[in-house]
């Protein structure tokens, strides 16, 4: 098989197969890529109101049980933490609530992950570490190949002998401006 | 063709969904023997500067947006510490909130000056949507934190 023709093959094959991967990198990288601005991993909820009264002498179980009945919270307990002598912290399955004894302000902090975007983020960002590593490694060599197999793939005056070098050139270029513009 | 990929696709559920039971490792594997109460490293912060400890807690808070600290309540009422961890070396999702997690880093003192509690306030306010007033500022602190290097939450 001719050399070009080979290449052409095997970018096609490999093209396919970091299609997925592919796609999920790139709505990941739009995703974390405006992380000042908004969270890319969860939606946060926050609310606070304000109880006419909580119980005076209870023990923590006790306010415990009366707050979640008062904001209407069913979520299960994990845990709870005294912030400050006149704070209370409730951490409930995706809410945590801060009861303050004196202003008898609750505050809520709802907590939803983002369904399939916190994933991409996960994967992209290689949160799961251990085999993981390996398969982003792989995909990394697969765009490098695809990347250079590119150009090549075609002769003439759209391959790189041509059209194709000044398109590639302007490629190169982007970056480097940029990098010239923010660290000379 | 189509038995491969259907192979290939439950291995790759398998692999995701064998987890450790033993809780959620992160970073690096833990090491340490013994473990120090939080309480002691505030009282004798000195004794501690520099040195690789052990600690236990419940995760109070976590980093919103990068998952790169989290607050640990520690033994004593009212007093937690800082876990601080490179980001993406180590990345703690929200929901680890209210767990207990035994952790090893390395106990740091960051000394701040006026100015630079104000700059952090300020920072913390815009990212948190709160109130901040510079006027609480009056003098600069030492702060002391924990630099992660693993963890395992139950």
């Amino acid at each position: 098989m001719h050399w070009r023709k080979l290449l052409r093959v095997l970018h096609r094959d490999i093209g396919y197969i970091a299609a997925g991967l592919t796609i999920i990198y790139a709505i990941s990288g739009i995703a974390v890529n405006h992380i000042q601005d908004w969270n890319p991993n969860y939606k946060i909820e926050k609310s606070t109101i304000i109880l006419d009264s909580l119980p005076k002498n209870a023990t923590k179980d006790e306010t415990v049980v009366y707050v979640l009945n008062a904001i209407n919270e069913k979520g299960e307990v994990k845990n709870t933490y005294r912030s400050s002598p006149n704070e209370l912290e409730i951490f409930v399955e995706g809410n945590t609530i801060l009861v303050n004894y004196i202003t008898k302000e609750v505050k809520q902090e709802k907590v939803n992950s983002r369904l399939f975007l916190k994933e991409t983020n996960d994967l992209h960002l290689n949160k799961p570490k251990g085999l993981w590593t390996y398969i982003a490694d792989i995909f990394a060599v697969a765009l490098l190949f695809l990347a250079i197999s590119g150009l090549f793939m075609i002769k003439g005056k759209n391959g790189i002998k041509g059209r194709g070098w000044w398109l590639t050139l302007i490629g190169f270029g982007i970056p480097l401006l940029f990098w010239l513009y923010y660290y000379l | 063709m189509k038995r491969f990929v259907l192979f290939l696709l439950l291995s790759v559920v398998f692999v995701f969904n064998s987890h450790s039971q033993e809780g959620v490792k992160y970073g690096k594997k833990l090491v340490l023997k013994e473990k120090t109460p939080i309480s002691e490293l505030f009282k004798n912060p000195k004794k501690y500067v520099g040195k690789t400890v052990q600690v236990e807690g419940l995760i109070v808070k976590v980093c919103e947006k990068r998952g790169c600290w989290i607050d640990i309540a520690s033994d004593k009422e009212f007093e937690k510490i800082r876990l601080k961890v490179d980001d993406g070396v180590i990345v703690f999702p929200m929901e680890e909130k209210g767990k207990k997690i035994i952790a090893e880093g390395v106990f740091e003192a960051l000394v701040y000056t006026k100015e630079d509690l104000i700059e952090q306030g300020e920072h913390m306010a815009k990212e948190y949507g709160t109130k901040f007033d510079p006027k609480t500022i009056t003098k600069g602190k030492t702060e002391y934190r924990l630099k992660g290097l693993g963890a395992v939450v139950n």
